[in-house]
């Protein structure tokens, strides 16, 4: 019974509240009244844009000693979590059967090898815990985190756990506890910080067309 | 238990002792005796392929047997040690493991009892010292909490047949015992990597030095009250660190040659590497039961300096002598007030101060 | 509720556009943008975290654009900006933070910090919780002109002196000059160099220009206490005086946030592209060396490095122009190790060094200009901002340190080749 609800009406429902969240709350960024800015623009708002949302992932050379270990454990959590999210083979299965397949025709890529797969999981282990721990130990990240951030951490925490606890696909209650938790997780993104996955691009956009106007590099 | 004619400490005290009493004698419902060692009965019926097995078994011991198929132990038949091995962990390992684990809880819940909080003779000053930078403390707390998690699912898996299916059944332990081997097999490579940042982090730290002895042979100031000298870190805190290191070194090692098979391993290593992993693991979780105590409820002061990472003076000064006495030469004490400040605690006045030209201009 | 918490709160709910909305949704407080900022590195204090101090924005915006904050508010669990807010963060916002701008540069998702810290300022101002300072020098430039009460007669007594100095006439109220400089009142008073080297600059260069008597002073307090009507007000004095005097263009003078006033905001603050154009003087003296206008023989020999003022580098735009204007007139120029967009701001920028109050942290965030100037071992710092240099001067004097500070106009002329007359 509550295998059929989780695979069911409440999979559909987390799935439309994430989505209708996320266009939601981007074409209210996006397409969102703004000021003309009327000073004369030295330098391209528009290269500086796309300029700013790519080389925003790069740490500043002089600023990397003092935050070294949010942009190591940063960059293991979110490429080991990017990695097995589209690329571990049960998951790739899961998006092909899901969302790739129509009439017969599916579509899907290759996964990555299961040692791989093993791999990711633990950077983006590492890197989550060492994050979260970050957070909560640095008197600054605690003056400033809100609860919002602590729920998000645990609640992908507990995603990536559940998901590791069921890696030998042998039990169908293990499949079920992940698959509620990611449900969970969805319907608790577009109500959080989680949206800074989608909202970063906007945000490094508008300072990048701020900076570029002024020709600097940002 | 009566509250008329007793303090509310005698009653603490009091409800403490027949918690104890009662989670010992929990404790020896479940001792060595209760668990039932497995093992072939003794046959007294001649089996005529006797001679023929006992041959197969002798010739394997003596390398006798060839094989078409080239891989590990495909000359292997018959594996003697695995019995040997098989009678070691359903008794010998879960037996002697979980008299063990309970002797150290109980020894420490004792000695709670008897010696209770070790307080510090002058009480926190409020002038604090760092102690533990923010990475220090991250990789502490990380290493923690994989261990915590590995122990759990450790135990999980060796004690789960005798004490846990009686509980909870078969097909619930199945899914549970699933998911903790999969998730214990995904974290003890964290678990690695953790100890070896730690090993790398702290070892300068705990190289015994002078002074060391006499703190043993003080017996670190737990029995009795007197003065123990330590360092940065005291003989008794370097002492836990190596236990770590090499208990940890040895559970990741052969943890690392059990789930990763396919390097060539044959049994008989398999073997070894899991009896080595869980001795090695019931001494590292007995002896971080002391660990917990200590930093925890047993030593007032203590746990501030992994929380925050800065310390008492007086706290400094009681346990750690050599390290108070630098951190005075260096002039490194920070006011209470300057402490509050940087754990972003201050609040400010109400300094208002009213503006007449917001006035004029509205 | 009082008039003042609902004046700050209206004010501030007015400052939500669609970049705070989209910043807000992006932080996810990793404390990077401490690192940046110098009044956190040199004091340890969290509370200097760039990103905490819009929290009386990050408040408003949670009670009213998120899933979250709307249900606690109407749960009634919600905590709400108080009173006590507005007064604890005005500390932090005025004292605290000089905008200048380094912690917009490294936050991970983009968010420009110092463009969310002045608006918190809006709201501050519009509550009356803004330093004393501030608010006299915001008084004194609307009534007397200049925030540090610098009236025309004073101007006039040093443009006395320049003449006398240089034999040059200083233009005044030339109408159809191509240039109208303006001046900062700090220039005026302690660093009366920069309109002798305007004037023996432009004299050689062959560039008409012209001061306007009714509209000189550069400086806009509004900016800096957060006032956009009284920075409107400010800044159309500047306009009036460069449209009366039909001038093409209009200087803005070695003053950082005066470039930031006049060139960037100046436009949005009373709605209407301007009918001139604004050049920095750097930018111009930039011009005139490239063009062969400007001649300069003879290189500085002492050891120096530039201090980038936030408003003009960093947050202007007007990086290059002074080490191209450098090249040629010294010979040993080294640079600080977070230099250019990037180097750190002397401590007294955004009306700090106006705050008395915030004097104490002003001197402790110099320890990390300081600790930039102890890594290069320099005989002259080289500077474009009045207000710079006039902060560096203190904080060096503080810490016993004996480097002298230069104008960058001010050392391109001791190497101008001029024409004997």
């Amino acid at each position: 019974m509550i295998a059929d609800f989780i695979d069911g009406p409440f999979w559909y429902f987390s799935l439309t509240v994430f989505t209708i969240g996320i266009i939601w709350k981007l074409v209210t960024i996006v397409f969102g009244k703004r000021k003309a800015d009327l000073s004369v623009a030295r330098g391209s708002g528009i290269s500086g844009a796309i300029k700013t949302i790519f080389s925003r992932f790069k740490a500043d050379k002089g600023m990397t000693p003092h935050i070294r270990l949010q942009v190591v454990a940063g960059y293991m959590f979110h490429l080991g979590l990017f990695a097995l999210l589209f690329f571990a083979a049960p998951h790739v299965l899961f998006l092909e059967e899901n969302f790739f397949s129509f009439e017969g025709m599916s579509f899907s890529w290759t996964p990555m090898p299961h040692w791989a797969f093993i791999i990711a999981s633990e950077f983006a282990f590492l890197g989550l815990l060492m994050l979260w721990l970050h957070r909560v130990l640095n008197p600054v990240s605690r003056l400033i985190s809100t609860a919002d951030d602590h729920i998000a951490s645990i609640l992908t925490f507990v995603v990536m756990l559940t998901g590791c606890l069921a890696l030998l696909e042998s039990f169908n209650e293990l499949r079920l506890l992940h698959r509620f938790s990611v449900e969970l997780f969805l319907i608790y993104f577009p109500f959080s910080r989680l949206m800074h996955a989608f909202t970063f691009i906007p945000s490094r956009a508008f300072t990048g067309a701020w900076f570029g106007r002024r020709g600097i590099s940002s | 238990m009566s509250n008329r004619f007793m303090s509310k400490h005698s009653q603490k005290f009091t409800c403490q002792i027949y918690f104890f009493l009662y989670l010992i004698f929990f404790l020896c419902l479940l001792s060595p005796l209760n668990v039932s060692a497995s093992g072939p009965a003794a046959s007294k019926i001649n089996n005529p392929s006797n001679d023929l097995w006992i041959s197969v078994r002798h010739n394997t011991e003596s390398g006798k047997v060839t094989s078409q198929v080239k891989s590990v132990d495909s000359t292997v038949l018959i594996n003697p040690q695995a019995d040997r091995w098989t009678r070691f962990r359903m008794t010998q390992l879960i037996n002697y493991g979980l008299f063990i684990l309970s002797v150290v809880a109980v020894v420490i819940m004792l000695f709670y009892l008897f010696r209770g909080r070790i307080k510090l003779e002058e009480g926190l000053s409020g002038i604090m010292v760092h102690r533990f930078t923010d990475y220090e403390r991250i990789l502490h707390w990380m290493l923690a909490i994989v261990f915590i998690f590995l122990a759990g699912t450790g135990l999980i898996l060796l004690f789960g047949r005798p004490l846990l299916i009686p509980v909870l059944g078969h097909e619930f332990f199945s899914v549970l015992a699933s998911a903790s081997k999969e998730g214990h097999n995904l974290f003890g490579p964290i678990f690695f990597v953790s100890l070896l940042l730690m090993l790398f982090r702290f070892v300068r730290r705990n190289i015994y030095a002078k002074g060391d002895l006499t703190w043993l042979l003080k017996g670190g100031g737990l029995i009795g009250k007197s003065h123990v000298t330590g360092g940065f870190f005291n003989m008794g805190e370097k002492t836990w660190y190596w236990i770590v290191i090499l208990t940890g070194l040895a559970i990741s090692v052969s943890g690392l040659v059990l789930v990763l098979p396919n390097f060539g391993q044959g049994r008989v290593i398999m073997e070894l590497s899991h009896v080595v992993h869980g001795i090695a693991a019931i001494i590292l979780v007995s002896v971080s039961f002391g660990h917990i105590y200590l930093a925890t409820k047993g030593t007032e002061g203590t746990l501030e300096s992994m929380k925050t990472g800065y310390v008492d003076i007086k706290w400094a000064e009681e346990h750690h002598d050599r390290w108070a006495k630098e951190c005075h030469d260096n002039d490194r004490l920070i006011s209470a007030e300057d402490y509050a400040k940087l754990q972003g605690r201050v609040v400010l006045d109400q300094n208002v101060s009213a503006s007449p030209l917001m006035e004029e201009t509205k | 509720m009082s008039e003042r918490l609902e004046r700050g709160l209206n004010t501030l709910r007015a400052q939500i556009d669609t970049k705070v909305k989209s910043y807000f949704s992006s932080c996810v407080h990793c404390g990077i943008c401490a690192e940046a900022c110098l009044f956190y590195t040199e004091t340890r204090d969290p509370r200097y975290t760039p990103i905490y101090k819009t929290e009386p924005l990050h408040k408003v915006w949670q009670e009213e654009y998120t899933f979250w904050g709307k249900f606690a508010k109407k749960l009634g669990l919600s905590r709400s900006l108080t009173e006590a807010d507005l007064a604890n963060w005005e500390e932090l916002v005025y004292d605290g933070c000089s905008m200048c701008g380094r912690c917009s540069m490294v936050c991970p998702v983009g968010i420009d910090v110092a463009y969310m810290i002045r608006k918190v300022k809006e709201g501050l101002a519009a509550s009356d919780y803004s330093p004393e300072g501030l608010v006299g020098a915001a008084q004194r430039a609307v009534e007397i002109g200049s925030p540090m009460g610098i009236r025309l007669k004073a101007l006039q007594a040093q443009i006395k002196h320049v003449e006398a100095d240089t034999g040059l006439k200083i233009p005044m109220d030339v109408e159809g000059a191509e240039y109208m400089a303006l001046l900062s009142s700090m220039e005026i008073i302690n660093f009366p160099e920069y309109i002798e080297a305007l004037a023996r600059i432009f004299k050689q260069a062959g560039v008409s220009w012209t001061l306007c008597s009714e509209a000189f002073e550069a400086t806009n307090s509004g900016l800096q206490i957060g006032n956009s009507t009284v920075a409107a007000q400010l800044l159309e004095r500047v306009v009036a005086g460069a449209e009366k005097l039909k001038v093409k263009s209009v200087i803005s003078p070695e003053c950082g946030h005066a470039y930031a006033a006049i060139r960037w905001e100046g436009p949005n603050w009373i709605g209407s592209p301007y009918s001139f154009k604004v050049i920095h003087i750097l930018e111009l003296l930039d011009e005139l060396q490239q063009s062969g206008r400007l001649k300069t023989s003879g290189k500085e020999a002492a050891r120096l490095t530039f201090h980038d003022p936030c408003q003009i580098v960093r947050r202007g735009g007007v990086e290059a122009q002074p080490r191209r204007l450098l090249e040629p007139i010294a010979e040993n120029f080294v640079e600080m190790t977070d230099h250019g967009r990037m180097n750190w701001c002397c401590g007294g920028g955004g009306g700090v060094s106006a705050n008395e109050r915030a004097e104490g942290l002003k001197l402790k965030a110099f320890n990390r200009k300081k600790a930039q100037l102890d890594e290069l071992n320099v005989e002259t710092i080289v500077t474009a901002c009045a207000n710079c240099r006039l902060v560096m001067e203190e904080g060096l004097e503080e810490n016993e340190m004996d480097i002298p500070i230069i104008g960058l106009s001010e050392l391109i002329v001791e190497y101008l080749v001029e024409d004997k007359e």
